[in-house]
């Protein structure tokens, strides 16, 4: 009767075992990272997480085939080639004359998602400056910045809103394997575009005044490349931009009002003066014979510099791609600053795993001895140990669930939690084995009562680090607690019950 | 039958030991208490009014450790001109290397400085001919008034657990002296390791001092085992107080013990886990060990002490 106690704990592992997912790892095919927005691949339906099986009937295992097949495709402009995708989640077919705008990554071979001190990669705590922002500016401030990051085209990006003890609000951007650079730039720069004729605003940037950013194609591109003075190359890059009709006219009515330009007779007398973030980007000379006309099409222009001509050539890319995105996007609300930024390297999140997994076998195996010294009998060692890895699994499968990033404060607190879960145990195994004449319901409800109040104690304890510091070491927290109340809910009174049929 | 009888004979000889002595034991815990204060307090009064050393997460600066390309770096050459690199810039330097205590090879070089992140990033590449990559080092950088802010708010977090615990434990024992002793306990446990980890001259990251909360929860699990065994309110367990409380303490040197098996092999088995990491684990292992001390000496000496007054047998 009393033995369900033992088949919930038998649920619950199942349950985090689905969770985990562990299966994964014998799946064959890639997941697709990202898909390009307004891409024909976007458009047909593909999607972020969906498994990629076969291109054009060619099977595809694993990252090697994909590339291996991929590299082997020739598009060109003028001749387009019948894509057919066979995914998951149904079959997709379409006509591409370049290449496939989507990236793809090896199945991950468990649900659980590693934090960056696993996985590498860089997180930054952001705070506007000068200023404390409500709950709603906060928010929106997270939606503009995903949205710069995402039409930049970075991926696996998390960003959230935090707010530590002192009614604080920050942004915390995490970002797996990119480069801070990157995500540096894209933050410093409020990205506040201006173009103006005199002192006259006529649009800024964002979607209310440009709809339309010319990025690939004919009208987007690296125009050319030249030595520079001092050594170096450097090359230039334009693209178009469309204005809104409320733009160009106001752009018309400003032009309007100028006069030919006395030293250039073929242009007017004041330029279009580009602006970012208060810097003067460019200035375009304004033909004579744009006064007054409503013209939605603009040309943008700028450079990038390297030791060689690939170098210079990257820079310039890269330099597109930011003013692009910024154009796009329009200004952040705010002029933010990074407070803390924190990077590591994929490298040591590998070797960090390794250690943790070196690390688990020998406390395990420690564990185990002592406990078999101490009570010489191996059933009771092997239901302790059994006990603690029910605690681990089902605290990793909960993390799963929550879609948890699991970092090293995050795994420290679930060695921590375990660490207390032993400690528990052996607080039974004594009570039960006491000389008094009390029963083995009465001595387990001794022990519980000691249990119950070490839980609470460490519950009051890890409570107040959900707020402090921005949240930075929640992880912590969260998943002694999971451990803890796994441990008080689930596996002591199971252990309990193991115990007694042991005895028994 | 033999064994059994000899075990009899052992405890009662310890029973008459601990009687006569178990005022003496409480003196060695409270002298530690002392000294500990003491020192913290001289620390506090020679580092400009900061209780403990901080690291760049908590006082703001950046750290950047290297973590591959590293075997060719003399580390004695590289400390000395990094060091003089930024003196000009009027920045204090300091590098740490891990070595793997098997081995003897150079793991890492973590390099913390109050400078910004990218002076100090060209500092080290100008010395070194090679780029810093996220493939080959790692990069930690706090504002100042963050770090500062962080510190400020760890600390309440602090004072708000060690609150909530004793609340916790007046609501489980509801009587004055014990409930306080538990909480004296639990305090040195904390005081102790702080001014041990300050005369080692560690400085704390913010996951440090998490571990310190840690400990608020994790010290006090063999108080109240001890506490609960030793006054055994409603009766339920046969024998007297000694043999109560040394039943405890088999119980309780059993837990601590096991406790810190876990915490030790990240120092002297598994090198190279993060730092962040080997911190919880080492002030974890530091209060556990005065855990031992405070348990079985002052709170067990504390609780007798209650018992006697008491009348509880």
């Amino acid at each position: 009767m009393t033995s369900y106690k033992i088949w919930i704990l038998a649920a619950v592992l199942v349950f985090a075992f689905i969770s985990i997912a562990p299966w994964s790892a014998f799946k064959s095919g890639v997941m697709i990272q990202s898909v390009e927005k307004n891409s024909t691949e976007f458009e047909k339906g593909l999607r972020a997480g969906m498994i990629i099986n076969e291109i054009n009937s060619n099977k595809i295992a694993n990252l090697n085939d994909f590339s291996a097949y991929v590299s082997k495709l020739t598009f060109n402009e003028t001749e387009s080639m019948k894509i057919s995708i066979k995914t998951g989640s149904g079959d997709f077919t379409f006509i591409k004359n370049s290449p496939l705008s989507i990236t793809v990554e090896s199945i991950p071979s468990t649900k659980l998602k590693t934090g960056l001190d696993l996985s590498g990669g860089a997180r930054a705590l952001i705070k506007p400056a000068n200023i404390s922002l409500d709950d709603s500016q906060i928010s929106d401030l997270v939606a503009i910045t995903t949205e710069r990051f995402n039409v930049y085209g970075l991926k696996d990006i998390s960003i959230r809103p935090v707010k530590d003890l002192g009614g604080e609000n920050y942004l915390l951007i995490e970002i797996a394997g990119a480069t801070p650079s990157d995500m540096e730039d894209l933050i410093s720069n409020q990205g506040k575009f201006e173009g103006k004729i005199g002192n006259i605003t006529v649009f800024n940037g964002g979607k209310n005044d440009i709809p339309h950013v010319e990025r690939s194609g004919q009208q987007a591109g690296i125009t050319g490349c030249y030595a520079n003075q001092g050594g170096g190359q450097y090359c230039t890059f334009t693209f178009g931009i469309t204005l809104s009709e409320e733009a160009a006219t106001r752009q018309a009515d400003v032009t309007g009002n100028l006069s030919i330009s006395a030293e250039n007779p073929e242009y007017l007398s004041e330029k279009l003066d580009l602006y970012l973030d208060d810097s003067l980007m460019d200035s375009l000379s304004i033909s004579k014979d744009l006064k007054g006309r409503v013209t939605t099409q603009i040309s943008i222009q700028g450079s990038g510099s390297g030791n060689d001509k690939t170098a210079a050539i990257k820079d310039a890319e890269v330099n597109m791609k930011k003013l692009q995105t910024i154009l796009i996007t329009g200004s952040l609300p705010y002029k933010l600053e990074i407070v803390k930024l924190d990077t590591i390297s994929p490298v040591l999140g590998k070797e960090f795993l390794n250690n943790l997994l070196k690390l688990g076998l020998i406390v395990f195996g420690l564990i185990s001895l002592i406990l078999f010294i101490r009570y010489r009998k191996i059933k009771i060692t092997l239901a302790v140990i059994l006990t603690m890895f029910s605690e681990m699994f089902i605290t990793l499968g909960i993390a799963a669930l929550i879609k948890w990033n699991l970092d090293a404060p995050s795994i420290a607190g679930i060695i921590a939690g375990m660490g207390t879960g032993v400690n528990d145990q052996i607080v039974i195994i004594d009570e039960s084995e006491s000389k008094k004449s009390s029963t083995l319901k009465q001595k387990i409800k001794n022990a519980f009562f000691i249990i119950i109040g070490a839980f609470f104690t460490i519950f009051a304890a890890m409570l107040p680090l959900f707020w402090a510091g921005a949240g930075l070491l929640r992880g912590f927290a969260l998943t002694t607690l999971i451990c803890v109340t796994t441990g008080i809910v689930i596996t002591r009174p199971a252990f309990a019950e193991i115990l007694r049929k042991i005895k028994e | 039958m033999e064994q059994k009888i000899s075990v009899q004979e052992q405890q009662t000889t310890k029973k008459n030991w601990f009687d006569k002595n178990y005022k003496l034991l409480m003196i060695l815990p409270i002298l530690l208490t002392i000294l500990a204060l003491v020192y913290l307090g001289f620390f506090y009064s020679s580092h400009n009014h900061e209780i403990i050393l901080k690291d760049v997460s908590l006082s703001g600066g950046t750290m950047i450790t290297l973590t591959a390309d590293i075997s060719s770096i003399n580390f004695e050459e590289f400390k000395a001109e990094l060091e003089e690199k930024t003196l000009l810039r009027g920045f204090d330097v300091s590098l740490r290397k891990l070595t793997d205590i098997g081995t003897g090879k150079m793991l890492s070089i973590s390099i913390e400085s109050q400078s910004g992140s990218e002076e100090l990033k060209a500092d080290i590449e100008s010395i070194l001919g090679f780029a810093l990559t996220k493939e080959n080092s790692s990069l930690e950088f706090s504002e100042s008034s963050l770090g500062k802010n962080f510190f400020n708010q760890l600390m309440w977090a602090l004072l708000i657990a060690f609150i909530l615990m004793s609340m916790v434990i007046f609501i489980m024992f509801r009587t004055f002296i014990p409930s306080m002793a538990v909480i004296f306990s639990a305090f040195s446990d904390i005081i102790v390791p702080l001014a041990i980890v300050d005369l080692f001259g560690i400085k704390l990251s913010a996951a440090g001092i998490a571990a310190f909360l840690m400990l608020v929860g994790y010290s006090v699990d063999t108080d109240i085992l001890l506490t609960t065994r030793a006054l055994d309110p409603k009766k339920t367990r046969e024998g007297n107080v000694n043999q109560r409380i040394f039943g405890a303490f088999k119980t309780g040197i059993l837990m601590t013990s096991t406790a810190i098996l876990a915490v030790l092999p990240a120092f002297f088995i598994v090198t190279g886990l993060p730092d962040s990491f080997r911190q919880i684990f080492l002030i974890l292992a530091l209060g556990l060990f005065a855990d031992i001390i405070y348990t079985w000496m002052a709170n067990t000496g504390i609780i007798k002490w209650y018992c006697e007054k008491k009348g509880i047998q």
